[in-house]
C-alpha cells in the first residue's frame, strides 16, 4: 500500500537514482536487428535516426513488419525480445498481417505465444502534424518507464507534408513549423532515452534536373543513383544517420524483386542488397 | 492549431490564460512545449497547478498508444472480408473487399470500372444483405443497370426493394479523380492538400467505421517506361492499399466486347501481377461465359 502511495507520488518529480540506472543500462542491445541493412556496423547503434525512402509498393512496410518481427519475437524463437513503438501516420498499420509473418517465424505457435509477442509493440495513430508533436510530448513519459522499450517506428513522417504547406500560407517557416518542432523532441527523446528511430518517408517529387539542386543531392555518391529529392525540412535531413533507398525493380527476372541502396550519411558509405517479399515477409 | 481559452480544461482559469498569454504562451502546443519551471516563475504561477493542466491537455490532444495485443483482439472480431460476388475477382483481392482498408479500380475510360462498382454493390446488398454507400461523381450510375444486377439475383420483387437502415459496410466512390483532378496542377499546394485531407477521411471512416472502400481513378502513361500508371500523381499512389487494373481484352479487334482483363496492381497480401478475365456485360456476377475461353470442356 504504501509503496503504491510512495510509486504515485514520484510520479511527477524528477527521476530517483535507481530509475536513471534502470534508463542507462537497461536499453537492451539491437545487435544483430538486421545486417544486410547497416553498412558499418552491423546492427543499429541506440541514437541512431535511419530514414527508409522511396516510392510506393517498394516494400518500406514490408521491411518495417520484418523488422517489427525480429524485435517482439523471444529469444528462443530468435528474436531480440524488446518492445517497440509504432506511430501510424496514415492508417497503414496492418496487425493481421504482422500476425501471419510471426505465425511463419514461430514454427510452434499458438494463440498465447502470439499475444505475448504483440504484447511488446505499442501502436499510436495521429492525424495531424500538432497531434504528432503532442503525442511525442505524452509517449516520453512511456520511454521514461519502459527500459527495454528502445525502437520508436514513424510510418510515415512525411504524411502531413502537403497538408503542412498549405496551412501555413506563403511563408516557408510557418509551413515547416510543426515539423521542426517534431524533429527538435524527436531528437531529444533520442538523446535522453538512448532510442533508435525508423522513420519511412514517401518519394513524392520527382528528382530535379536543375543544376542548382543537383550539386547538393551529389555530395553523397549513393544520392546520384536514386529517384531522391529532399523535402522535409532541413531539421530532419540533419537528424537522420542512415538513408536507405528502397526502388522496386519492373519485371525482373530474378525472383528478388525489390533493392535497397543503403547509406551511412556522415561516412559517405554505401551497401546494396536486394529482397523479395513473400507471405513469411522479407526474406535477403 | 488550439488557442487556449477559459474551461478548455478543469483548472485553467481565466487569470491563468492573461499571465500566459502576456509570456507568450497562447496555443496548446506552446504551453506543452515550454519548460513549466520557468513559467511558472515568470508568471507567478504555481507550479503544481501547471502541472496538473499539462497533464489533462496532453491527454485530451494526443492519441493513446494501444498495446499489439489488444488490437489483435480487436481486429479478430471487427474486421470482415465482403466476397464481391465474383470468384475471379475474389480470387484476385484474396477472397475479397477486406473492411479498414481502400482498394484502387483503375482503368482508361470504358474500361468497366462503374459496371463492376455495380456489380459488386448489388452483390453486396443483396447477397451479404449489407448497406452500401455508392457516391457517384461522374453521372455513370444508372439505376436500370442497377436493377438488372439485382434482378438476375433474386426472382422476387420483395427481396429486391428492401430498405434497410443500419450501418454502412460498403462505400464506392465512382470517381475520385473525376473530382480531384481539377484541382490539381498549378504552382499552388492547396490542390495536393485537399486531396491528402480527402485521403485522410477515406481511411479514416475505412478503419474507424469498418468499412470496404472502392474507389475509381484514370490512368496515365509514364513518360519513361511507357507503362501504365493511376493519375492524381505520387502524393495519392501512397493511399490505396490495393490497386487493380482494368484493360480491354487483346482479342476483341473491332469488334465491341464485354471482356475485361483485371489485373492485381498493388497489394499488401498477394504478389502483383495476377490477372483474370471478367465479363462486365453479363447480368449474372462478373464471370466469363463457360465456353468463351475456347477451350474444350
Amino acid at each position: 500500500m504504501s509503496a503504491a502511495r510512495a510509486m504515485s507520488e514520484g510520479f511527477g518529480k524528477a527521476e530517483s537514482g535507481a530509475q536513471l540506472l534502470a534508463r542507462l543500462e537497461g536499453r537492451s542491445s539491437l545487435r544483430n536487428l538486421e545486417p544486410y541493412l547497416f553498412a558499418d556496423e552491423g546492427f543499429p547503434m541506440h541514437g541512431d535516426v535511419i530514414e527508409f525512402h522511396g516510392p510506393e509498393g517498394s516494400g518500406k512496410t514490408e521491411m518495417l513488419y520484418h523488422l517489427i518481427t525480429r524485435c517482439i519475437l523471444p529469444k528462443s524463437g530468435g528474436g531480440l525480445e524488446v518492445e517497440v513503438m509504432f506511430i501510424d501516420t496514415d492508417y497503414h498499420f496492418d496487425v493481421l498481417r504482422l500476425v501471419t509473418i510471426l505465425e511463419h517465424r514461430l514454427p510452434q505457435s499458438t494463440e498465447e505465444t502470439i499475444k505475448l509477442c504483440l504484447g511488446r509493440l505499442f501502436l499510436v495513430n495521429c492525424n495531424s502534424s500538432t497531434q504528432l508533436l503532442l503525442t511525442l510530448y505524452s509517449l516520453e513519459n512511456m520511454f521514461c518507464t519502459r527500459p527495454s522499450l528502445c525502437l520508436l517506428i514513424l510510418d510515415s513522417i512525411s504524411a502531413f507534408y502537403w497538408i503542412d504547406r498549405s496551412n501555413g500560407g506563403e511563408n516557408y517557416n510557418m509551413q515547416e513549423l510543426n515539423m521542426k518542432k517534431c524533429v527538435k523532441f524527436l531528437e531529444k527523446l533520442v538523446r535522453e532515452h538512448l532510442l533508435a528511430v525508423f522513420a519511412t518517408t514517401q518519394t513524392i517529387m520527382q528528382k530535379s534536373s536543375s543544376s542548382a539542386e543537383s550539386s547538393f543531392s551529389l555530395k553523397h555518391q549513393c544520392e546520384a543513383e536514386v529517384d531522391y529529392r529532399p523535402y522535409l525540412c532541413k531539421s530532419w535531413q540533419q537528424l537522420v544517420t542512415h538513408r536507405i533507398f528502397f526502388s522496386k525493380k519492373c519485371h525482373s527476372s530474378n525472383s528478388k524483386g525489390f533493392s535497397i541502396v543503403s547509406c551511412h550519411v556522415k561516412r559517405n558509405h554505401v551497401v546494396k542488397c536486394s529482397f523479395s517479399v513473400a507471405e513469411c515477409g522479407v526474406q535477403f | 492549431m488550439v488557442i487556449l481559452h477559459a474551461g478548455l480544461c478543469p483548472g485553467l482559469t481565466a487569470e491563468m490564460i492573461q499571465l500566459l498569454k502576456a509570456n507568450g504562451i497562447q496555443t496548446v502546443v506552446d504551453f506543452i512545449s515550454s519548460d513549466l519551471e520557468e513559467v511558472a516563475q515568470k508568471c507567478s504561477l504555481s507550479y503544481k497547478a501547471l502541472v496538473a493542466v499539462r497533464r489533462v491537455l496532453l491527454a485530451q490532444f494526443s492519441a493513446f498508444p494501444i498495446n499489439g495485443a489488444d488490437l489483435y483482439e480487436e481486429l479478430k472480431s471487427s474486421m470482415a472480408i465482403l466476397s464481391t460476388g465474383s470468384k475471379s475477382l475474389d480470387k484476385l483481392l484474396d477472397s475479397g473487399l477486406y473492411t479498414g482498408e481502400v482498394l484502387e479500380l483503375m482503368g482508361a475510360p470504358g474500361s468497366g470500372k462503374t459496371q463492376v462498382c455495380l456489380s459488386i454493390a448489388a452483390s453486396v446488398s443483396h447477397s451479404l444483405k449489407q448497406n452500401v454507400l455508392f457516391i457517384d461523381s461522374t453521372g455513370g450510375f444508372t439505376a436500370s443497370r442497377l436493377l438488372q444486377l439485382v434482378q438476375s439475383r433474386t426472382e422476387e420483387e420483395e427481396e429486391q426493394v428492401v430498405c434497410s437502415v443500419g450501418p454502412v459496410k460498403l462505400l464506392v466512390v465512382d470517381s475520385v479523380s473525376a473530382v480531384v483532378c481539377p484541382l490539381l496542377g498549378g504552382r499552388q499546394s492547396e490542390g495536393l492538400a485537399l486531396m491528402m485531407q480527402l485521403a485522410r477521411e477515406l481511411k479514416t471512416l475505412a478503419r474507424e467505421f469498418g468499412l470496404a472502400t472502392v474507389v475509381t481513378n484514370h490512368v496515365t502513361r509514364d513518360s519513361s517506361s511507357g507503362h501504365l500508371k493511376p493519375a492524381l500523381g505520387r502524393s495519392w499512389s501512397f493511399v490505396p492499399s490495393t490497386r487493380v487494373l482494368l484493360e480491354s481484352s487483346q482479342g476483341a479487334w473491332g469488334k465491341a466486347s464485354t471482356q475485361r482483363i483485371a489485373s492485381l496492381r498493388k497489394s499488401p497480401r498477394q504478389p502483383t501481377g495476377i490477372q483474370v478475365e471478367l465479363d462486365i456485360g453479363g447480368y449474372e456476377a462478373l464471370e466469363e461465359r463457360p465456353g468463351a475461353s475456347g477451350e474444350e470442356l
